[in-house]
């Protein structure tokens, strides 16, 4: 029961920490089609300006966090402006190959003027703990992933439905050039759109680090990488289905994990993928994706 | 612009006659156009061979294969317009099938005695290792393929990135049989630079041929309009299929003609690193023709060679500058960031070769 129960907790840890993650991915493409195959990095940004301030003397907790989620945010703005603002109206294709030549750009600068090997970061080290409940040991960054993932995602489906900007983002995922005509900006839209995305890297950036208790400078990539699965489960651009997809990915990788006999367990990953592309073979639109027939009219 | 490309593409497309009239007059100019192309390759291989000392014989033979592996990423990605971040793993498929089916049994009892199946107990000749890894390569190439070719372009994008995560991971952990993260050492090395610019020829010509056959140009004409390609009966499925095997097997032999130069592999040689190298390649020479795949490599590979010069420290008038790991990364980051914001068609946009050389002449003829 007791092993039962910390494997449901596991799954459920790992599934919100990627649907923190595929979320952020899901909301800047269902605006402007972008694959932001930097996303990763914009974890990376956040670790390594938790890194330095730690190295500067920084000792508190809750600024480092603060900084953490400020920096991604920050990060992935500035990211906007920089690289991805010149192909906006570009084809998917080019914006995806942009995404990934910053994301190759920014984890080299990691090499570059930091250091190739990983860094300890012990800022952070405080939030795992264990904790007792009862007859229970739990970890408690497992517990606080699932209450602020799930918090998190909460504020963001109010913001979502609730604001006028947060209208203007979903109106956008339809009909840009309408929102345009209601007179919304454009720029204001897609920035917000960003921050969201880097807020929500910020989060997954500070459970990384108290984990791994150390930044390096392929930190978020692959992590990404599994984010991007998630959404592809979900449907690529459902926001809801990208949630989905992250819950579903980390009940997979454990149930795999518990399944599989430990000389195994390097395999994790690929059977992890297979079942996915398996998923994708009786549905191509993903869980919660609508199938879109060519000439369709869009609803 | 694009309009007109669609319009030209389905113009070509919808009008048979023509190229049913000619059909060999067409294929003898896509012939020629190929060997164009692979002209500056050949010269560059024979200066090589005849003048260069060793050490750039060795890098040469390096550039030659990535020379293939951007040829064959040009067949998927070049005509059907879909990003793929997978083919290295075919790479390491086609350089570890015939490191297992060729290296000598007395190497392959040091590196992979408890190899299953009975590979730890066979040997066979470097040729008819290459087609059996080649068949493979094909095998594994139809089973992705298939379900890559169902699926929307971002989608297949991600799905080929998981097909080289499943690759790398099988490489690493099938120890028995792929020697996980350790080298693979003791293959035969029997290619020299001349095979290799024989099949790099080859393989120049055969990338050409496809793109100007039916299937390419039906490919090419679905990728730039779904819509009006689905309504003159074009089965786009069919055909992202086909290119993919094809791409696949190219870089598989590519990976055969690597392993079988280096004679030691690893499977880190077949993972990011050179997935970001080749497709700034592609990318910066011009993703839409092979005479772009051809330019893009040999451009990259001097600028890289000189990077990594300066990466490694080098001593500028008399003032040793530190090791500066992670800029050739930068470089090629940048080189993508860049063409895609300033010219996303790469250094030799949408003709080829011949095709530009031949305009050339009109123009001065006029």
């Amino acid at each position: 029961m007791d092993y039962a129960l910390q494997q449901l907790l596991n799954a459920l840890a790992f599934g919100a920490e990627y649907s923190l993650v595929a979320l952020g991915l899901a909301v800047v493409f269902s605006i402007m089609g972008l694959v932001n195959f930097a996303h990763g990095e914009i974890i990376g940004v956040s670790a390594y300006s938790v890194f330095l301030a730690a190295a500067l003397g920084l000792t508190s907790p809750i600024v480092a966090v603060l900084l953490a989620v400020a920096a991604a945010a920050l990060a992935a703005v500035a990211f906007e402006r920089v690289a991805f603002r010149p192909v906006r109206y570009a084809p998917t294709t080019t914006g995806l190959l942009t995404a990934f030549g910053v994301s190759i750009v920014v984890q080299n600068l990691f090499m570059l003027l930091i250091s190739p090997k990983p860094q300890s970061v012990s800022i952070l080290n405080g939030l795992n703990q264990m904790w007792f409940f009862g007859p229970f040991a739990v970890s408690s960054l497992q517990v606080m992933e699932l209450i602020v993932s799930g918090l998190t995602i909460l504020a963001l489906v109010l913001f979502l439905n609730r604001s006028t900007l947060g209208l203007a983002i979903r109106a956008a995922s339809r009909d840009f050039a309408t929102v345009r005509l209601m007179g919304i900006k454009a720029n204001r839209v897609i920035a917000t759109a960003f921050a969201i995305s880097g807020a929500l890297a910020g989060i997954a950036a500070v459970f990384i680090i108290a984990r791994r208790g150390s930044v390096s400078p392929d930190l978020g990539f692959s992590l990404v990488l599994k984010a991007f699965v998630a959404c592809v489960i979900g449907g690529f651009g459902s926001l809801a289905g990208a949630a989905a997809g992250g819950m579903l990915l980390g009940f997979i990788e454990v149930g795999l994990l518990v399944a599989l006999p430990q000389e195994y367990g390097g395999f994790k990953d690929a059977l992890t993928y297979v079942i996915i592309v398996a998923l994708l073979v009786y549905r191509p639109e993903g869980l919660l994706g609508q199938r879109v027939e060519l000439g369709d009219k869009e609803i | 612009m694009a309009r007109f490309e669609v319009s030209q593409a389905i113009e070509e497309t919808a009008s048979p006659p023509a190229a049913v009239a000619q059909p060999r007059a067409a294929l003898t100019r896509s012939l020629i156009g190929g060997l164009v192309t692979s002209l500056p390759v050949l010269v560059v291989g024979l200066l090589i061979l005849n003048f260069a000392p060793t050490y750039y014989t060795y890098l040469a033979l390096g550039a030659f294969v990535n020379l293939i592996v951007v040829v064959g990423l040009q067949v998927f990605m070049g005509n059907s317009n879909i990003a793929n971040l997978g083919h290295s793993a075919f790479v390491g498929l086609g350089a570890y099938g015939v490191a297992i089916l060729s290296t000598p049994l007395a190497m392959k009892k040091l590196s992979i005695p408890n190899a299953p199946f009975g590979f730890a107990t066979l040997q066979l000749d470097p040729v008819s290792s290459a087609l059996i890894a080649l068949i493979m390569v094909g095998i594994v190439a139809a089973v992705s393929g298939k379900v890559i070719s169902r699926l929307s372009g971002v989608a297949a994008t991600i799905v080929s990135l998981a097909l080289l995560i499943i690759v790398h991971s099988v490489f690493l952990n099938w120890t028995n049989l792929f020697k996980g993260n350790q080298a693979f050492f003791g293959i035969p090395k029997v290619v020299g630079l001349p095979w290799m610019m024989v099949f790099s020829v080859v393989v120049i010509v055969l990338a050409r041929l496809f793109k100007d056959s039916r299937w390419g140009l039906q490919l090419r004409a679905s990728a730039q309009s779904p819509q009006a390609a689905a309504a003159l009966g074009i089965d786009a499925r069919r055909l992202r299929l086909m290119s993919w095997v094809l791409s696949a097997l190219i870089c598989g032999l590519a990976g055969v003609l690597y392993a079988y130069f280096a004679g030691t592999i690893s499977p880190k040689l077949f993972y990011f690193q050179m997935i970001f190298n080749t497709l700034a390649m592609l990318i910066l020479g011009g993703m839409a023709t092979v005479t772009g795949a051809v330019t893009g490599v040999i451009v990259l590979s001097v600028g890289l060679e000189f990077i990594r010069s300066i990466e490694s420290g080098v001593t500028i008038a008399g003032i040793q500058l530190p090791q500066l790991l992670g800029l050739s990364g930068v470089a090629l980051g940048v080189v993508i960031v860049l063409c895609m914001a300033f010219r996303p068609s790469g250094i030799s946009g949408r003709y080829e070769l011949d095709e530009l050389l031949s305009r050339l002449f009109r123009r001065n003829a006029k």
